[in-house]
């Protein structure tokens, strides 16, 4: 199983989507931002219609992700856990703590937690949830 | 990406005079107004639980340990932690945010939510609500 071995492989591809989305699409930093993301639909909603117009189908949902740092609190984890559980979205266990996990984002300080909005053109989304 | 905050959840508030009780959602402001320009939501929640019964008690006794103090409250979401439980009291008609706006009307929607509270309690159902949360 790919998950089981996280092979440098795999890690390299995760940095290199989620540059793919620093770039293009749209995230947010941070446990506060990480939990108001959750809760909100109202973002999502809106694209959701934006995207029937366009393609004139119903596709599935647009989805979102939480990226959470392996040094991450393990109350606050459980926490954005559950509420992803709640609002049905994807959560990644970043291999890398904080400091790693910011710098994948292309940032000078550390990340614990991020959300992926949109992932604009990158297929992280897509390619996460076979990983768990 | 699901909204879960929606009617009939049982949420926990984690700040404030009720700190640690359970509550219902009963109306969600994702916008919020205008006075309070945050996500809010109006929940109706137990202020004192209802103590345990024991097969010794009488009828008198038990009627009175089953009673439920309620309050009712526009609460930030930030100072929610929501559950997987849900909670199917209607109880739109009898609070709303007027309800909130002076002591009597107040008074009289708590009341009635007592009412309805108390009543679902007896019932049996939804018995992880009406358990006081232990920490």
């Amino acid at each position: 199983m790919v998950a089981a071995k996280k092979t440098k492989k795999t890690h390299e591809s995760i940095n290199n989507r989620l540059a793919l989305v620093m770039k293009s699409g749209r995230y947010t930093l941070g446990y506060k931002t990480v939990l108001k993301s959750l809760r909100n639909s109202k973002d999502l909603e809106e694209m959701n219609l934006l995207l029937v117009f366009k393609s004139k189908t119903l596709i599935g949902e647009v989805r979102k992700l939480v990226i959470i740092a392996n040094n991450c609190p393990p109350l606050r984890k459980s926490e954005i856990e559950y509420y992803a559980m709640l609002a049905k979205v994807g959560v990644h266990h970043y291999n890398g703590n904080n400091v790693d996990l910011g710098t994948a984002c292309g940032k000078y300080f550390r990340v614990c937690c991020l959300s992926i909005i949109d992932p604009g053109d990158s297929d992280i989304i897509k390619s996460m949830p076979s990983d768990h | 990406m699901v909204k879960f905050l929606k009617p009939n959840k049982a949420v926990i508030v984690l700040q404030g005079r009720y700190a640690g009780r359970k509550a219902v959602i009963i109306k969600s402001f994702d916008e919020g107004t205008r006075d309070r320009p945050y996500g809010q939501c109006l929940v109706a929640g137990i202020k004192k639980y209802p103590s345990k019964v024991i097969k010794k008690d009488s009828a008198k006794k038990t009627a009175k340990k089953s009673r439920v103090k309620c309050f009712i409250k526009l609460v930030n979401y930030q100072h929610l932690m929501p559950t997987r439980y849900t909670l199917d009291v209607d109880l739109k008609d009898v609070v709303s945010v007027d309800a909130l706006q002076s002591k009597e009307k107040k008074v009289a929607a708590a009341k009635e939510t007592k009412a309805r509270f108390e009543e679902r309690f007896k019932t049996g159902k939804n018995r992880w609500f009406f358990t006081k949360l232990r920490f």
